[in-house]
């Protein structure tokens, strides 16, 4: 009986040790996408949360586990004993004792939980405060199934940029996603910024990110929008301010022309195809508005919010069997044949 | 087994018509359910109507306040009736309960025909907007318990009329009574939230 | 008893005694005895084998959902396929095994342990079986002819809407729903009427079972929460079948609104299945401590209270829509306060266990589990509560893990644990206790090893409900661990299953009370007659079977020729009145008939409503029409 105990032991303190170093490890690690691995102020301030409420929290477990633990040692002592005779009650000092001790755990919980509500609270008031700022920026982000549309507002309406799937931010400055959907709840989330924002019909919901560093950082919808709701990712791309600015001069401008003739005969394809229904390409005659812009596609990192890296191999596939790659997208399988198919990407793939 | 630690509940009476009754517990439980759902609902309409600025949404008609309210008498009254033949049943007085249930079901019928009379006069259906899907599943479930358990009442009536009842019965006439006095209790703050609930925001 | 036949001395007069009892509490034999059955052993069984075997059913869901997600851009199960499992399995966990289980053994157990015969509405227990049957066939009707749901367990519009989920799908889901919501409210009403009226002589509150207790507060939550998923439910079902605009935002309805009304539901939900374990585990604590359990007011009021703050807290399930900040606080701190009570119990049961003299029978190890996996699991549900990290973590596998934690741990392990205990009470066979402990363990490492690394998963970025990912995410090594562990469980099952089918036919003989606990259920016999106790017991003490067996007090004086009961007092359960319950009654399937035929026709029909609520009238007639000729004898 005892050798079971201690192998009971071990397990649990195994796993606790295993919790530490999965946790540990992957904190330093550094990933795209990960909530332990903050870039910004909001997510900094929630990763230090983060870690109070764990540190504190194992403790706890531990201390529980040992005393459920020492139970069964206790009672390896008195085996032996038979059960507590007639009264089935210990000694009364015993009870009184014990009493006292689950009263103060009691209270040292109510306590703990208030310390960790105070931390709670403030930070989540901290983090509210950080948006406050003058020269914030406003990104309206409006979820469809399953891509991101992105628009930077702008008091000109000139100067108001439309893409999708991809969101660049200068660093050092509060950006305010203002989040909307076309048609069912999603939820924006790039975790190394911020924790998430739901998306919800006939409501705008906003929430303030900010990227210390230049880099790269991956979101997902995070709230079940249906069939393809595992292909609905986006990049955040954070870049110095003045990097940022010559790259939104780049997107303001009209797509540029085709370099070459093959490019030309592309445009042509595209432009007398169905993909002009859903997508524009301004500077054509392409308008449509219920796909995603492609004005400069050729500049963005994938294909199909997230799903492809955006290579000219990758497009033709997607254009071919759009149903095979991302099944239940509302991307529709337009024919178009072998000859035409080679230039349609060289138009695409060079609208930079 | 005989043994001398024992307690003979011999003289105790087979049946017992009052709140000491499992049955009337289990009715306590039924109303308590209806009376959660409808509370839900009110909350739940005073949740959409705050969220918009406009109520009734245009074109919905504000709903006519004088005949349903004149209709409020008879079903309070009905309530009386059957409390008369609850009262009744607790002292297997036949002729009681018959009278008590009887104005019970008369004035009920009188109250329902004059919610028909409203619920025409709606120009709004459950389809026409949130109002419309608040208003008709109000007056809807509101008016399928009214039917069920006015219909359950004239079973009963026609039951104790047969003369052949037991405890069994009068406890169901008792209970029955409880949950009467929950239909129309619940039916007065439904009838502000329909009736008045526009009007009031209107004035604001 | 009889008064006109000549008796000529007691032990014939005892043994006519036995003879009425088992004349009037049998059921009639054959088929048509087998619908008609009310006596509340056989109706518990049939809600515990059935939701056992939907068990099963969501354990294999589970499993093609861990072998899907095993490698990156698996393609076992396409996105159609996968997201109609997810959502069966949740639906399967929740709604057809977790609180009919909960409720069947509480059908079974309850009115033993409160030393009475049945509960106070047998026909009204039979009619919530069947309709519980129906909803759960209802259901994987539709998961067998391509029609199962595909919008998550909890259907968020619009994206269940009529516009984005057209079909019946969402609509199977959400008629079956209504299902087991009545199912659900029958038995919350006859066990509050059972447990209030219907205890042994001298059983006052303070001499209530605890598990009684939990189911006490159990059948209060289910009535002031299930009609809140009725209404999100009906809200969907209107929406789609007949174009109400209730969680329509193009004309004025709010999807919030339906996330607000369902969590309203929602989260008591959760302690609807966990307070029922949080009995198995007190009567598991005190039996093989062999010591009165530690602080039972104290337990009470933590029960309680854990039911009247569960209705509380739902919003936490709605943080990342972005609520004003002040509400947040006040939800946060409300999510944080249930850890106290939950806290309370978790001191008092080790407190116990320091003190009690153990008996490390397979039931208190899963007991030990149960403390190890809840207390994990209720301490990543107080990160849930901070807004702030909740942003985080909300929607993702770390969420997944939390409520694993919780629910297996909080409510499967206390039941197996249950199953171990008071298998010999249900067959007369003591289940095989090394077997046991080794399903113990096959169990408590297999859980670990599915579920621990889904919390690394979530902080790492994986979201729930994804039916892929790609390779490049660094998920892949806690996803094969989880698969690895998810059979690991499986295998636990196998594992329980063998012991069960060995232990039945071939098990010790158990005897009445084989762990020599102290609750009323160990003083019948094993298994129970269908009147359970030859003589009702009186409770001279809350430990009413560890009081010195000269001191035991029965109750005579019951008529055995029909089936009586004792009506006790609400406080002090002071015999009141004798109450007459009714036999055995087809009306209960036949009405229950008439209700599915309603719920049915109406998901493709709104005018089935009508004809369903007539036939339903009339089978209500039936049931109530006093039996002639009347019976007016005392």
């Amino acid at each position: 009986m005892t050798k079971r105990n201690g192998e009971k032991g071990a397990g649990l303190k195994g796993a606790v040790f295993c919790a530490y170093a999965f946790v540990l490890f992957d904190a330093c690690a550094g990933h795209q996408q990960s909530a332990v691995d903050p870039a910004g102020p909001q997510s900094g301030k929630i990763a230090v949360l983060w870690w109070f409420f764990f540190g504190l929290l194992t403790t706890i477990f531990l201390i529980v586990m040992v005393f459920t633990l020492l139970t069964l040692t206790r009672r390896g002592h008195r085996s032996g004993q038979e059960p507590l005779n007639a009264s089935h009650l210990p000694p009364g000092a015993d009870e009184k004792e014990l009493t006292r001790i689950v009263a103060a755990a009691t209270i040292a919980t109510v306590l703990i939980l208030f310390v960790l509500l105070i931390a709670s609270v403030s930070t989540g008031k901290s983090i509210s405060e950080l948006g406050d700022k003058k020269n914030g920026m406003v990104i309206e982000v409006t979820g469809n199934q399953w891509w991101w549309h992105v628009r930077y507002w702008n008091d000109d309406p000139s100067q108001m940029l439309v893409t999708a799937n991809e969101i660049h931010i200068p660093t050092g400055r509060p950006v305010m996603i203002r989040g909307m959907s076309q048609d069912v709840i999603h939820s924006f989330w790039v975790p190394n910024l911020h924790g998430k924002r739901d998306l919800i019909p006939s409501r705008v919901t906003t929430e303030w990110i900010e990227a210390d560093q230049p880099g790269i950082y991956r979101g997902q919808c995070a709230e079940y929008c249906g069939l393809q709701h595992a292909h609905m990712a986006l990049w955040v791309i954070a870049e110095p301010q003045a990097k940022f600015d010559s790259w939104m001069k780049h997107q303001l401008r009209p797509a540029s022309p085709p370099g070459g003739p093959t490019g030309e005969r592309g445009k042509q394809i595209f432009l007398n195809s169905a993909c002009i229904y859903c997508h524009s390409i301004r500077g054509t005659a392409a308008g449509g508005q219920t796909g995603p812009d492609l004005t400069h596609f050729g500049s963005r990192r994938s294909i199909a919010a997230g799903t492809l890296p955006n290579t000219i191999g990758n497009l033709g596939g997607w254009i071919t069997d759009p149903q095979g790659i991302k099944p239940g997208t509302h991307m529709a399988t337009i024919p178009v044949s072998s000859e035409d198919l080679q230039p349609l990407l060289e138009y695409i793939e060079g609208l930079k | 087994m005989i043994t001398q630690n024992m307690i003979n509940v011999e003289h105790l009476e087979p049946s017992d018509i009052s709140s000491q009754s499992p049955l009337w517990w289990g009715q306590v439980c039924i109303v308590a359910i209806e009376a959660t759902m409808f509370s839900i609902l009110m909350a739940a309409y005073f949740y959409v109507r705050l969220s918009v600025d406009v109520w009734p949404p245009a074109g919905d008609q504000f709903p006519h306040t004088l005949l349903p309210s004149i209709a409020l008498l008879p079903l309070i009254l009905s309530a009386f009736g059957s409390y008369w033949a609850s009262q009744a049943a607790k002292k297997n007085d036949r002729t009681g309960m018959l009278l008590g249930m009887g104005l019970n079901i008369i004035l009920a019928t009188v109250f329902f025909v004059m919610r028909i009379i409203e619920w025409h006069s709606l120009n709004f259906n459950w389809q026409t907007d949130a109002q419309g899907s608040y208003v008709w599943a109000f007056l809807g479930l509101h008016s399928f318990d009214y039917v069920a358990d006015l219909a359950f009442t004239i079973v009963l009536f026609f039951i104790v009329l047969s003369g052949r009842y037991a405890e069994k019965q009068r406890l169901g006439v008792h209970v029955d009574s409880v949950v009467w006095y929950f239909i129309v209790a619940i039916w007065i703050p439904i009838y502000v939230v329909i009736y008045w609930g526009p009007q009031i925001v209107e004035t604001q | 008893m009889n008064q006109t036949e000549p008796i000529p001395n007691s032990s014939e007069r005892e043994a006519q005694a036995l003879r009425d009892l088992e004349n009037s509490w049998q059921t009639p034999r054959g088929m048509i005895g087998w619908l008609s059955c009310t006596t509340h052993q056989a109706i518990g069984m049939r809600y515990i084998v059935t939701a056992f075997i939907f068990l099963l059913a969501g354990g294999i869901e589970a499993l093609l959902i861990r072998l899907q997600l095993a490698l990156p851009n698996n393609t076992l199960l396409g996105p159609d396929r996968y997201n109609e499992i997810f959502t069966t399995h949740g639906t399967t966990m929740m709604f057809l095994f977790a609180v009919p289980m909960m409720e069947g053994m509480a059908v079974y157990l309850v009115p033993l342990m409160l030393g009475t015969r049945n509960v106070a509405f047998p026909r009204l227990n039979a009619f919530g079986y069947w309709i519980y049957l129906a909803g759960a066939i209802f259901l994987y009707w539709g998961v067998f002819t391509n029609t199962a749901p595909d919008a998550g367990w909890f259907s968020y519009p619009p994206l269940s809407g009529p516009a984005y989920s057209p079909g019946k799908r969402v609509d199977f889901w959400a008629q079956m729903i209504t299902f087991t919501e009545v199912s659900a409210m029958c038995v919350a009403s006859e066990l509050i009427a059972t447990i209030f009226k219907m205890r042994a002589p001298g059983m006052s509150l303070n001499r209530i079972p605890l598990y009684c207790w939990s189911m006490l507060v159990q059948s209060f939550m289910v009535i002031f929460a299930m009609p809140a998923v009725m209404i999100a439910s009906s809200y969907l079902l209107s929406d789609r079948t007949v174009g109400t605009h209730f969680v329509n935002p193009a004309e004025g309805g709010d999807p919030l609104l339906y996330q607000h009304v369902f969590w309203l539901f929602g989260h008591p939900e959760v302690y609807i299945i966990f307070i029922p374990a949080l009995g198995f585990v007190s009567s598991i604590v005190t039996a093989n401590s062999r010591r009165e359990i530690f602080g039972y007011p104290g337990m009470v009021l933590s029960i309680v209270a854990t039911g009247f703050i569960a209705f509380g807290l739902w919003v936490h399930h709605m943080f990342a829509t972005g609520l004003p900040q002040i509400g947040e606080a006040y939800f946060t701190a409300a999510s944080m306060m249930i850890a106290v009570t939950s806290g309370v119990q978790i001191f008092c049961w080790i407190a116990t266990l320091w003190t009690g003299r153990l008996r490390m029978t397979a039931a208190l190890h899963f007991v030990f589990g149960f403390i190890a996996i809840f207390v994990l699991g209720g301490l990543t549900g107080v990160i849930l509560a901070s807004v702030s990290l909740d942003v985080q973590v909300h929607d993702t596998f770390f969420v997944v893990a939390h409520f694993h934690y919780v629910l297996i741990g909080g409510a499967l392990f206390p039941l197996f644990g249950a199953f171990y205990h008071w298998f010999p009470k249900i067959t007369g066979r003591l289940m095989n206790e090394a077997v046991g402990k080794l399903n113990f363990w096959i169990l408590f490492i297999g859980f670990n090893l599915t579920f621990f690394p889904m919390h690394i998963l979530g902080l790492k970025g994986m979201t729930r409900r994804i039916y892929t990912y790609g390779s490049e995410m660094g998920w892949e090594l806690g996803n094969i661990l989880a698969t690895i562990g998810a059979f690991i469980i499986a295998a636990g099952g196998v594992v329980f299953l063998i012991n069960i089918f060995l232990s039945r036919n071939r098990g010790e003989i158990a005897g009445d009370n084989p762990w020599d606990a102290d609750s009323f259920e160990w003083a019948a016999a094993s298994p129970p007659k269908s009147y359970n106790f030859e003589y009702l017991p009186v409770a001279t003490s809350r430990y009413p079977l560890w009081v010195a067996a000269s001191e035991r007090t029965f109750v005579t004086g019951l008529r055995n020729d029909r089936r009586e009961v004792l009506v006790t007092t609400l406080m002090d359960a002071e015999p009141h009145h004798r109450l007459v319950l009714p036999r055995s009654s087809l009306w209960p399937l036949l009405t229950a008939l008439a209700v599915t035929i309603g719920f049915i026709g109406s998901v493709f029909n709104a005018w089935y409503i009508t004809y369903g609520s007539i036939l339903t009238g009339l089978a209500f007639v039936g049931w109530f029409w006093p039996r002639l000729p009347v019976e007016t004898k005392p």
